[in-house]
């Protein structure tokens, strides 16, 4: 994005907590994907008590039980509850999301914001961010499952090498724009320090454009770590997570569809509920799209 | 009009004739090349069976050695000479005749430091192998090896045409193998397909087959699909004739699918186990693996888990496996309660959470495996029964193409394979001796009376003497709980009912062997 664009923007336009979230529940399908998440998310923190089962506890006389008024998603391939099995798999799933997005948001975030105020380093971090975005997340996931073994540290890290790149030009896109303006430049005139003008006038200047990104990114990125997931390459049983949980019922969906689609229905509700809440954010903290 | 017509019809039956010519077989994996003395990779294994020969063939019995390349044989009293008569009719893919010289070729090149053969002890100590005269070859040992005949008829002992091997160098099984078998080497494009052609000259099958060639198809194509429910549905769609390699939870639908036969191969030894490396703390006490051992119902995990393909395995060596020992049978029962007894005895004390702890350590063993379906979900289910005794198996599947470097070290506490053996004696060789450590014996155990029975058994003269060492090696093995032996897995052919008369066969998951009888 060129300076030029950035420039020609008109100000922003402030917007207060509370009017964030009056138009957020003015928009019904924003509301509806806000209240799904919220649910989702509560089921999740509070899995140990909602769960009707140990979702570790397999049982080979009750295998590939159909979801019925003991279990009603089913059991799987080990006789373990599905119903209680989605909710620590959604557990997992969105903790892998969140942890992908705050570090490489964060990781990002530097880089850019860095590459935009010492433009001696633009080059270089952007270079780095070229090569990091030539490499497919599903790719270095499964490069560093084959090297360290298998596990939630290795798609942690392949979410977060996802994340990094996007959201280093994102967020240096917005600090060159803010590097163009009349305070930024005051700043320097009167002698404040570099480290107090990246973090109080760049930053806090560009952080709400990061944050909206990282809310639309959020969704791509569970669907990432799904995927890894599903290959393999994530939670290792018995822990459970909604993409290994998919995989798990693929081969048993002539006799025990419920296995691989009830999990894969999760993955789908969860990524479509944060797909439509991070447009609906984006609506309500993008100036361009106020105006 | 009508003369296009005829040229349609001509064409189509012309097409028809063609496809009849050719089967069309499906395997999931390649290997990496075709010379089979460098490998222990059974992807190699079934390719390799196919375009060469073994101087004894095994008889669907899985235990006889009986006559091929040679003809007959004779064995000195002290068990070191064997002396092979060759058949004078046979030859090689390139038309070269087969010679006494390309037998003692052959195992001269097994031995030599350059090829590093794996499996290059299933041939004995070999002092010298000459030719006598054009078909007669003199096999010396230093040592006598009782299970020498059988042990011939394994792959890795196919005989090679040392013109052939010469000329190819380093490119050797890569860019073409010739061999005196019942299909040639014709062309392979790595993890894509391998095509092999009729030899025509071929008349000399073994006994075991009623046709002694050649082969009734032209052409054989092996096309490589990777993906387990794309063979299914291939299989399921007649997209081919027959394959070896057919997930075992598909097994119920291909045997209700009108158009496909599921063929058992029968006797059939490939033990699931899993093994304990006894140097590393938290499985060096005997009653530790004997307590995971008995935790588990291996009849629940076959019907289960492998859904009635695979039978419980109690023993490391099945009851109908050459050198068995019937007395191992009750070392290995099920028994829960007495598990949980055992980790008490040895220490291990149920924690909050419920898994046991000593001195601080949580008992939660790391397990590697191969990512393949049965090894993964089998050892998901034992995780299950073990957490009910406070055991937390912690699992780690490795990619096929890295877990072979990850379990030749030394960082874990069990792992696991599946694994296709002969009899008693080609199993625990391999795995037991001393001189195996760290791989394949990664249990490292190290121990001089198993290294003496198993050199003993090695060098007996008779079966009778071999079966009385095997039987003491069985012994000491399972009573120290080295291995869990939890599935004999079944190996089943899936085809296309058009094809008529394939007899499955169990050598080293073969199934196809050498197809001599199979026809549309």
């Amino acid at each position: 994005m060129s300076v030029e664009t950035l420039n020609a923007l008109p100000a922003p336009v402030p917007v207060g907590r509370a009017g964030v979230l009056r138009r957020l529940m003015r928009d019904k399908v924003a509301a509806v994907a806000a209240v799904a998440l919220t649910l989702i998310a509560l089921a999740a923190v509070f899995a140990p008590l909602i769960a009707p089962y140990d979702p570790y506890f397999t049982d080979l006389t009750k295998v590939m039980q159909p979801p019925g008024e003991q279990h009603w998603f089913g059991t799987d391939n080990t006789g373990r509850d599905i119903l209680s099995r989605v909710i620590y798999g959604t557990r997992n799933t969105l903790m892998l999301g969140l942890v992908g997005v705050l570090i490489g948001g964060m990781l990002g975030g530097v880089l850019g914001i860095l590459a935009a105020f010492y433009p001696r380093l633009d080059g270089w971090i952007m270079r780095l961010v070229d090569v990091m975005l030539a490499f497919p997340a599903i790719l270095i996931g499964l490069a560093v499952a084959a090297i360290f073994g298998a596990g939630l540290t290795a798609v942690v890290i392949a979410l977060v090498v996802a994340t990094v790149p996007d959201v280093a030009r994102v967020a240096r896109g917005a600090a060159v724009g803010v590097m163009g303006q009349e305070f930024m430049e005051a700043g320097r005139a009167v002698g404040v320090s570099d480290s107090t003008l990246i973090w109080r006038y760049l930053t806090l200047n560009c952080i709400s454009t990061i944050f909206v990104f990282l809310t639309l990114r959020f969704g791509q990125i569970i669907l990432i770590g799904s995927a890894l997931g599903f290959l393999g390459m994530g939670a290792q049983p018995p822990t459970a997570e909604l993409g290994m949980m998919a995989a798990q019922g693929r081969d048993f969906l002539f006799m025990a569809p419920h296995i691989a689609t009830i999990p894969s229905l999760a993955i789908f509700v969860i990524v479509l509920a944060a797909n439509l809440l991070g447009d609906a954010l984006r609506d309500v903290l993008d100036p361009r799209l106020q105006q | 009009m009508i003369k296009a017509f005829v040229s349609a019809a001509f064409a189509l039956a012309l097409a028809g004739t063609a496809s009849a010519q050719t089967l069309n077989m499906m395997k999931g994996i390649d290997a990496p090349h075709y010379d089979a003395q460098r490998t222990t990779w059974g992807p190699t294994s079934d390719i390799v069976n196919m375009f060469q020969d073994t101087l004894v063939a095994l008889d669907w019995d899985g235990k006889t050695p009986i006559p091929y390349l040679a003809k007959s044989w004779t064995v000195s009293p002290d068990g070191k000479l064997y002396t092979f008569k060759l058949r004078d009719d046979v030859s090689f893919c390139s038309g070269k005749k087969f010679t006494a010289e390309d037998v003692a070729y052959t195992f001269k090149r097994l031995k030599s430091p350059e090829i590093k053969g794996p499996y290059a002890w299933r041939a004995g100590t070999i002092k010298d192998v000459r030719a006598a005269d054009p078909y007669t070859v003199e096999y010396e040992l230093s040592e006598p090896f009782s299970e020498l005949l059988l042990l011939l008829t394994m792959f890795t002992n196919v005989i090679l045409n040392k013109d052939n091997v010469e000329a190819l160098g380093r490119d050797y099984g890569i860019k073409g193998a010739d061999g005196t078998g019942p299909w040639c080497l014709d062309s392979w494009q790595p993890r894509t397909h391998i095509t092999l052609k009729r030899h025509d000259a071929y008349k000399w099958g073994p006994s075991m087959y009623q046709n002694k060639g050649p082969v009734k198809f032209e052409k054989l194509v092996i096309k490589i699909v990777p993906e387990d429910s794309s063979r299914v549905a291939a299989m399921l769609g007649s997209q081919f004739d027959t394959t070896h390699q057919f997930p075992s939870q598909f097994i119920a639908q291909a045997k209700a699918a009108p158009t496909l036969t599921v063929q058992e191969a029968k006797p059939n030894f490939q033990l699931l186990y899993f093994g304990f490396k006894t140097t590393r703390p938290m499985v060096a006490d005997k009653r530790v693996r004997e307590a995971m051992s008995v935790a588990i119902d291996r009849a629940a995990i076959a019907k289960s888990i492998l859904l009635g393909n695979a039978d419980p395995a109690f023993t490391i060596v099945d009851p109908a496996a050459l050198d068995h020992d019937p007395k191992t049978a009750g070392i290995v029962t099920q028994d829960a309660e007495r598990a949980k007894r055992l980790l008490d005895e040895a220490g291990w004390k149920p924690g909050a959470d419920g898994i046991r702890e000593k001195d601080g350590v949580k008992l939660a063993p790391r397990v590697y495996y191969t990512a393949n379906a049965n090894s993964a979900r089998v050892a998901e289910a034992i995780q299950g029964y073990l957490r009910k005794v406070g055991v937390d198996w912690k699992l780690q599947p490795w990619d096929s193409t890295i877990a072979p470097v990850k379990m030749a070290e030394q960082d874990y506490e069990i792992w696991s394979v599946t694994v296709p053996y002969l009899s008693a004696g080609d199993l625990m060789n391999i795995y037991f001796d001393s001189a195996n450590i760290p791989t394949p014996n990664r249990m490292n155990w190290k121990d001089a009376e198993t290294d003496q029975w198993l050199k003993q058994g090695r060098s007996a003269l008779t079966p009778e003497e071999r079966a009385r060492y095997y039987a003491m090696v069985q012994q000491k093995v399972m009573r120290e709980h080295l291995w869990m032996p939890v599935l004999n897995i079944n190996m089943h052919t899936v085809s296309n009912k058009k094809l008529k008369n394939y007899r499955p066969h169990m050598i080293y998951q073969n199934t196809f062997y050498k197809g001599l009888d199979a026809s549309f």
